[in-house]
């Protein structure tokens, strides 16, 4: 398990491009935290550790965005508004899946039962206005 | 008559051109989903390495479903444009049966299974005999267990074929020794077997427009564990 305790925006994202140096082709980042959290703070840092440029906006409104144009792709989705399984089916989530590159998911509580069993978790709690406590599980953290 | 078949519905991708039953050629790939970058050029290689062109092509024949969704939606949006674009007919074939077709010929049972994810199958079942195939179960999407509980009482061999074929096997082969997998290079949907799928239909004129070929999606059931475990 990895610990973060982030005192900042900028602190956050610089966390996570230092995670990025960690991640396999394959991987699956769940995220677990509310709006306003820093989840797209930490997907910008993501971004920018994998090479692949720092234009990263949430994707709440296309379900998900592509960032292909590094050796590692990264693709940000957000299960806010999938309901049911047909719901994740049509997004393309399954088929995401095989690309080999990194998926990150915004509000994957929503999509739980479908997350495969290898998947690492990102929590981010609030500890105070500016301050936010990192949690990051998998089996190989 | 010369063919144009075409498959991305799911893992593989695949195309072949065929005259009168015969294959001239084929392009098969198995790496990646990234048919949308892959097809068109595996299309147009093939047309150059069989010294055809596509305006000689009489009609085209794509796997609907089911299967990925957006594997599905490349394949039928590629025939579709061809299609559309030349006024030539087209035939959609349920890309379970197009998998059953890798028996044609034998005497057997064949349960296509393609994995839905989170222990769910699509799957259907056919029987052969010499020539003739025999729909027993309709294209279907249940979780791998239901599949096991259909087949409990069958006493022949049934041939596994699929993406899924691995996965159906490992978790059923104790309590169905009916099972039997099919070789690995006849797992995968082939545009070539497709292309012999469709035939018949095209001798007989069962042809659709371009506008009115739609993918068969199928609808996943919930499972019997919850799958979206909602916290909001």
């Amino acid at each position: 398990m990895i610990e973060f305790t982030s005192h900042s925006t900028e602190e956050t994202e610089q966390f996570a491009q230092r995670f990025a140096a960690q991640l396999k082709p394959g991987d699956i980042i769940a995220c677990v935290g509310g709006m306003g959290m820093g989840k797209t703070a930490f997907a910008r840092g993501l971004a920018q550790g994998l090479g692949l440029g720092d234009d990263v906006s949430s994707p709440t409104f296309a379900l998900v965005h592509e960032y292909t144009q590094g050796s590692l792709p990264l693709y940000h989705f957000d299960m806010y508004r999938v309901n049911s399984f047909d719901e994740l089916y049509s997004t393309g989530f399954f088929d995401y899946l095989e690309l080999g590159g990194v998926l990150l998911i915004e509000w994957s509580e929503n999509i739980s039962g479908a997350l495969p069993p290898n998947t690492i978790t990102l929590t981010i709690q609030r500890v105070d206005n500016h301050t936010r406590h990192i949690t990051i599980e998998g089996e190989r953290f | 008559m010369k063919l144009l078949s075409i498959d991305t519905s799911s893992q593989s991708a695949s195309c072949a051109i065929s005259e009168d039953g015969k294959l001239l050629g084929e392009f098969f790939t198995n790496v990646n989903l990234t048919h949308s970058q892959t097809i068109l050029p595996m299309v147009h290689d093939l047309l150059e390495h069989t010294r055809t062109t596509l305006s000689q092509m009489d009609g085209f024949a794509v796997t609907t479903g089911p299967g990925s969704f957006t594997g599905l939606r490349i394949g039928l949006s590629a025939v579709k444009g061809m299609a559309h674009a030349l006024g030539k007919p087209c035939v959609g074939v349920s890309t379970l049966e197009t998998m059953a077709y890798h028996f044609q010929g034998q005497r057997c049972l064949v349960a296509p299974v393609l994995d839905a994810r989170c222990a769910q199958v699509y799957t259907a079942l056919f029987r052969w005999e010499g020539n003739t195939i025999t729909r027993l179960a309709e294209d279907q999407a249940i979780p791998i267990q239901q599949l096991g509980e259909s087949l409990k009482n069958v006493k022949e061999t049934v041939f596994l074929v699929g993406d899924g074929a691995d996965l159906c096997y490992n978790s059923l082969n104790e309590q169905l020794p009916c099972l039997a997998l099919a070789p690995s290079f006849l797992r995968y949907t082939r545009a070539s077997v497709l292309a012999a799928a469709a035939q018949t239909a095209f001798s007989l004129g069962n042809t659709v427009s371009a506008q009115d070929l739609i993918p068969a999606y199928l609808r996943l059931p919930q499972a019997q564990r919850e799958l979206l475990a909602k916290q909001k």
